[in-house]
């Protein structure tokens, strides 16, 4: 699921703050609305993000959070490529 | 993993991951002018205390209308960004200890200045132990030994005041405001503006 690396970059990103606004998250990857929220979409099928949406200043704002599952999810895929790599350095 | 990377692309995929959790960390917002915002505050209040019309008011006036102005910065400076940079938990955790310094300094003048039992010795102490506390706190979120520096000098203000003269314990409190406020400002100032042209290079 976080293989792709549009997904991949998003959870990482969320990582690292308690909630993002799409706009932010657009602006630091630097996908296009669609795209972006069609990934935000997987991630939330998936369970590895939530999703809020409001109005703020009556203009709409949607945040993204991280769930559990998804810094689970994340943490296991580190542990996968640092394993691969490992494995390839010995090779 | 649903195909065999090969190394480049596994290194490529975890330079990815680095990349975007260091990103999402930064901070673009700049705070080394409020140090020396606040340390032009302090010596105006000091000043006006000490040579102005109506003394009692100088420090509530000076830190009310620093705050508003303070207040008043912080929301054109957001106002300008086209997208909210996120709150990180390091983030709020300096914030809480900042705003959390600033009330309870806020309530002490104003209590003191109220009850009639302000004391110079006692008011430089308590401002100079309450700055250590928080420049000390901040310093070991961001475990940044400079900023530590800071809150020992402001500690070290704090004792003059216990113990020094009068003129020992003004001259303390102009030299540490001046340091830790004015030059320390600049000072992350100058790495604020460093990281922002290295973020565009």
């Amino acid at each position: 699921m976080i293989h792709g690396k549009l997904r991949l970059a998003l959870l990482s990103l969320l990582v690292g703050v308690e909630e993002a606004e799409f706009t932010w998250l657009r602006a630091k990857t630097g996908s296009t609305d669609g795209n972006l929220g069609a990934q935000l979409l997987k991630l939330e099928e998936a369970g590895y993000v939530t999703v809020e949406k409001k109005f703020v200043n009556k203009k709409p704002q949607t945040t993204y959070r991280i769930t559990e599952a998804g810094r689970q999810s994340l943490a296991e895929y580190v542990r996968a490529i640092k394993q691969l790599l490992g494995s390839a350095m010995d090779a | 993993m649903t195909e065999p990377l090969n190394s480049q692309e596994l290194q490529d995929r975890f330079s990815l991951i680095e990349n975007m959790i260091a990103e999402g960390r930064r901070t673009t917002e700049s705070w080394g002018w409020t140090f020396v915002f606040w340390g032009v505050a302090y010596l105006v209040a000091i000043a006006w205390s000490s040579w102005g019309p109506k003394a009692f008011l100088a420090w509530p006036v000076t830190m009310i209308a620093a705050t508003l102005l303070m207040c008043a910065r912080i929301a054109a400076q957001r106002r300008r960004k086209p997208e909210k940079q996120p709150d990180t938990t390091l983030g709020r955790a300096i914030f809480s200890v900042w705003v959390t310094t600033g009330m309870a300094m806020f309530l002490l003048l104003i209590f003191l200045s109220m009850s009639g039992r302000f004391d110079w010795h006692v008011f430089i102490a308590v401002v100079c132990a309450l700055l250590g506390l928080a420049n000390a706190a901040s310093s070991l979120i961001l475990k940044w030994n400079t900023q530590f520096g800071c809150a020992v000098f402001w500690w070290g203000a704090m004792a003059a005041a216990c113990f020094g003269s009068d003129r020992i314990a003004i001259a303390a409190l102009l030299v540490t405001i001046f340091v830790c406020q004015i030059v320390f400002g600049v000072y992350c100032m100058v790495l604020e503006a460093r990281e922002r042209e290295a973020t565009h290079a």
